[in-house]
Parts: C-alpha cells; sequence; structure tokens
C-alpha cells in the first residue's frame, strides 16, 4: 500500500454504528474527515463533481508534488477496505445552479438539501474554486485563464480524463503569469514544462512578499521565468478578440494595509508592454459551498462558510470544513480542519457533548 | 530487536503541513512533528530523528530516555525531571517541555499506534510520501524508486510529454 491512509485511526472497519453522513467534496478535507468518520463505524457516501476523487491534490496540484498513487491508492482503500461510496460526476447544489471551475465533469446535480433528509449528518468540504480576475481592460479576451483552470486542464488531461487537445497548450507561446503564490508558481513551472517559449510573472510586491516564498521564485528563475516583481497589470491588448500583449506599470511599496503588508502603489508614467499570447491570473480564489439559498446557510463577506467550534454552519447537522470555510488555504489546513470537524460530528451525532 | 527508522526526506517535503496536523489532532493541539520556514522561504519539517546514538538518552542524568523494541527513542514521563539536558544536546532541537505535566515530552514514533500494529501517522497521510517508516532497507530502497523518477522527469523533455507522460 503506497496510498495516503485517511482512514489512519484504525486497522479496520469497526462495527457499524448505523449512522450514515454525507460528505460534499472528495479533497483532502472530505477525505481526511471520511476516515475518521469510518474508523468510528459509521456509512460514509462521498460527492464530487470531478471523475475521481481527490480534489485539488489530484486536479490541481502538479503529479511531481503530490504523487498521483498517493491519493488514488488512498481514496480507493477508503472504498475497499471501509466501503466508502463515492458519487461522482455529480455536483451538490443548494437551490441554484452557478458555473464554476471543475464543472465540466458533472453530469448530474444532487440538492443539499435531499442529503440532509437522506443522511444523519452531511459535511460540506467543497474547497475555493472560484478564481478572482481583476476588473481590468481586456480581461474578457481569448487568452485570458484563471491559474486554477489551466492547470485543471492539464491535471485532468495526464490523468486521462480530458483530452490532450482540449488543454491550454502553451506550446510555443509566450505566457505571463499574474501572482507568487503556490497557484502561480505551478502555472510557471507547468507552462515552462510543456514548452512555453517565453513565461513571465508579475508580482506587485518583491520577492520577499511572495506568498509561495523566495525559495520557489528563485527556483523557477534559476529555470527561465523572468521575474518582474513591483509591477501590475493595467490592461490587456487584444487583437481580433485575442490576447497580444499586456501593459503592465511598475509599483512601489507604500504604506502597510490591513493585511499589514506594505501596500503596492503605482509608479505614474512607468508603463511597458510586454508580448504575449497567454495571460494566467493566480491571485487568488473564493470558496464555493453548494450554490443557492435553499437551505439557510450563513456565509461571511468573503464568501466563507460560517461554522460554530462545532464547526456546524447555521442549519443544524449541516457541518463544514476546509478551503469552504477557512478560504484558499493547503492541504495540511484543509486535512486538519476536516479532521477536528469529523471529530465534532461523531461527537454530535452520538449525543456527546 | 529490528530496528524501524521513521525518515523524513527533505527534498520531497512540499511544505504542505499535512503531518503537522495529523499529529496536532492525534496529540490535541500539540504536533510533535512542526514545519519551519527558514529566511529563503524554504518550508522544514522539524521532528525526532530517533537517533541510533542518540545524544538525549546518553545525557539523560536519571535515565529517564531509552529505546523500545522497534527503535524508538522515548521518554519517561515518571522519571524525567525536566532539566533540558536532552534539549541541549538535541542536533535537532526537539524535546519539548511540556508545561502542563511539567516534564520533555518527543516523538514517540506513535507508540500506541505501533502497539495496535499501526504505523506512526504523519507517514500515513503526508500527501508527498516524504515521510517513510519501516526497516532501514525497504525505506531505502523505496527513497531510491522516489529519486530514480525524479530523474526521469528531468529526463522528459516537454517534447516527449503528451506520449510518454500519462500517469
Amino acid at each position: 500500500m503506497r496510498g495516503m491512509r485517511f482512514a489512519f485511526f484504525c486497522r479496520e472497519k469497526p462495527a457499524p454504528t448505523g449512522k450514515r453522513i454525507a460528505i460534499v467534496g472528495a479533497g483532502p478535507a472530505g477525505l481526511s474527515a471520511a476516515g475518521y468518520l469510518v474508523c468510528q463505524g459509521h456509512e460514509v457516501h462521498i460527492y464530487d463533481k470531478l471523475p475521481e476523487p481527490g480534489g485539488l491534490m489530484l486536479f490541481g496540484i502538479p503529479e511531481f508534488r503530490i504523487p498521483v498513487y498517493r491519493v488514488r491508492e488512498g481514496y480507493k482503500e477508503l472504498e475497499s477496505a471501509f466501503e466508502v461510496k463515492f458519487f461522482l460526476r455529480a455536483k451538490v447544489i443548494c437551490g441554484a445552479e452557478k458555473n464554476e471551475a471543475g464543472d465540466e465533469f458533472v453530469e448530474r446535480t444532487t440538492s443539499l438539501r435531499e442529503l440532509a433528509e437522506n443522511y444523519d449528518a452531511v459535511l460540506i468540504a467543497t474547497g475555493a474554486w472560484e478564481s478572482w480576475l481583476p476588473n481590468i481592460e481586456g480581461a474578457d479576451l481569448d487568452g485570458v485563464f484563471p491559474a486554477l483552470e489551466y492547470l485543471f486542464r492539464i491535471k485532468s488531461a495526464k490523468l486521462g480524463h480530458m483530452d490532450w487537445k482540449d488543454i491550454i497548450s502553451p506550446e510555443g507561446k509566450k505566457v505571463i503569469v499574474i501572482g507568487a503564490g503556490h497557484t502561480a508558481v505551478d502555472a510557471a513551472l507547468e507552462s515552462l514544462l510543456l514548452g512555453a517559449e517565453k513565461v513571465y510573472m508579475s508580482y506587485r510586491r518583491t520577492i520577499k512578499e511572495a506568498p509561495a516564498g523566495a525559495y520557489e521564485i528563485n527556483l523557477l528563475k534559476q529555470r527561465g521565468v523572468q521575474w518582474l516583481e513591483l509591477t501590475m497589470p493595467v490592461r490587456i491588448i487584444g487583437e481580433g478578440g485575442k490576447v497580444r500583449g499586456i501593459e503592465l506599470v511598475r509599483t512601489k511599496l507604500g504604506e502597510p494595509d490591513e493585511s499589514g503588508r506594505r501596500k503596492p502603489v503605482p509608479v505614474e508614467g512607468s508603463n511597458f508592454v510586454l508580448d504575449v499570447d497567454y495571460v494566467i491570473f493566480a491571485i487568488g480564489q473564493t470558496p464555493t459551498p453548494p450554490s443557492g439559498k435553499d437551505l439557510n446557510i450563513a456565509v461571511d463577506r468573503k464568501g466563507r462558510i460560517v461554522v460554530d467550534d462545532r464547526h456546524m454552519t447555521s442549519v443544524e447537522g449541516i457541518f463544514a470544513a476546509g478551503d469552504v470555510v477557512t478560504g484558499p488555504s493547503k492541504v495540511g489546513q484543509a486535512v486538519r480542519d476536516g479532521l477536528y470537524a469529523a471529530r465534532s460530528m461523531h461527537v454530535w451525532l452520538m449525543g456527546g457533548e | 530487536m529490528d530496528k524501524k527508522i521513521l525518515h523524513v526526506d527533505y527534498s520531497l517535503c512540499i511544505g504542505c503541513e499535512t503531518c503537522q496536523s495529523v499529529c496536532d489532532f492525534l496529540h490535541n493541539g500539540k504536533p510533535n512533528i512542526r514545519i519551519y520556514y527558514t529566511i529563503s522561504g524554504l518550508p522544514v519539517p522539524i521532528n525526532c530523528r530517533h537517533c541510533e546514538r542518540a545524544p538525549c538518552l546518553e545525557i539523560c542524568p536519571v535515565g529517564a530516555i531509552s529505546k523500545d523494541e522497534d527503535g524508538a527513542v522515548i521518554i519517561d514521563p515518571n522519571k524525567c525531571i525536566g532539566c533540558l539536558m536532552c534539549l541541549a544536546v538535541c542536533p535537532f532541537g526537539v524535546p519539548s517541555f511540556d508545561a502542563k505535566i511539567k516534564v520533555v515530552t518527543k516523538c514517540d514514533m506513535c507508540a500506541d499506534r505501533r502497539r495496535e500494529g499501526m504505523n506512526p501517522a504523519c507517514g500515513e497521510m503526508c500527501p508527498a510520501e516524504a515521510i517513510f517508516f519501516g526497516m532501514p532497507e525497504e525505506v531505502e530502497d523505496r527513497i531510491r524508486a522516489r529519486i530514480a523518477e525524479k530523474i526521469a522527469r528531468e529526463r522528459t523533455s516537454y517534447v516527449h510529454v503528451k506520449d510518454v507522460s500519462r500517469i
């Protein structure tokens, strides 16, 4: 066995409690929660919009970071040894349909209300699949992509779920990635590996503030990525509906903003233009809970599901964990949140305090 | 005694913090493996290496530190006097003073889990397979296999990627 052992709390399936739990989202939070819950004897069903469980571990993060077998063998063990049932290509909605990244594979929708009625408890672990795109001229041109969609397509092709001709191929193209987080780094790296002619990376602060860390940025620079720190996009230049170039402006760091980091201020008259074919935005994602207001699940102004200290949402019996609660984070933080939520669910189901 | 090793490979670690999360969950919010970020931004997991010739075991003035049947370096909380000599000599800064129980604690290679025939949880859950547990020769073999994959990746240029890199 070389897979992640999501059910690491027990060697084998214990005697059943008779409780049934639905988990929405088979990413790190959902799978970790499932692992805990099956070891407590609960029956777990997992719904996911993708054709395979794993979430961004499989469909977002490149395989040279997380090996595919780690995730695949991991969910297969949940399936075979712990009788977790996966309902794939199934998107759970809450009254309204809404298009999000990763919807390409959806074949059916299920309502959250139905799940809440049919199961003893529900866990929402749907992550943060909606990408930020800036409101600048040319952002709607052909050739502008959110990094998540870009990576998602490449990974889907590698996994055999999508034809290579349907990916956004960077081969022979000039690509600029905006942002300096882990998603930006991976988008730049995949562009290089898939044969981009030129890869730029634009970040409005300096390498010292890069969320992915200076180490990762330096690795990219060493591999030939042109690092443009203290720059930000002003407009995207198109020709015949397609991206032809991008206008950037230099920035300088001013006073600290509410996040405590120094705020980038555009330097007037420092604009310059680069010839590029693709503009890939990796400037952040927002949580994507099941869409609609059929059930009154409270979210905060950043779109994150609000939970109490038991990880329960504003609806009794519906819990939430992972990026959909915390906002975009790391695999480990999603795992942690999933585990603690699962323990609360177990306590709640068994009537303890 | 069949010595087992718990090995963390720093070149395979992706800094996702899953090990720390799982250990945190098992130890009520006090993980024995933690990621530290260096000035250059590199995430480095720090945990007990369960040394063969463990300086902590040798220096402990009350003999509170011993090795169990798998080779794990264990602190006996009933014997520990909290002098922190173990921390002073540990090359990795691992031993940690627990203010609640007033003794030094550290990773015991998931002793409770091993008694039940399970492996250390950090290694079970590491998404990158950067944490290995087992007999030294098995672990070393597995590490080399991973390195071979890495070398193969470097050699697979983009021109071939469509034909050979399906996974």
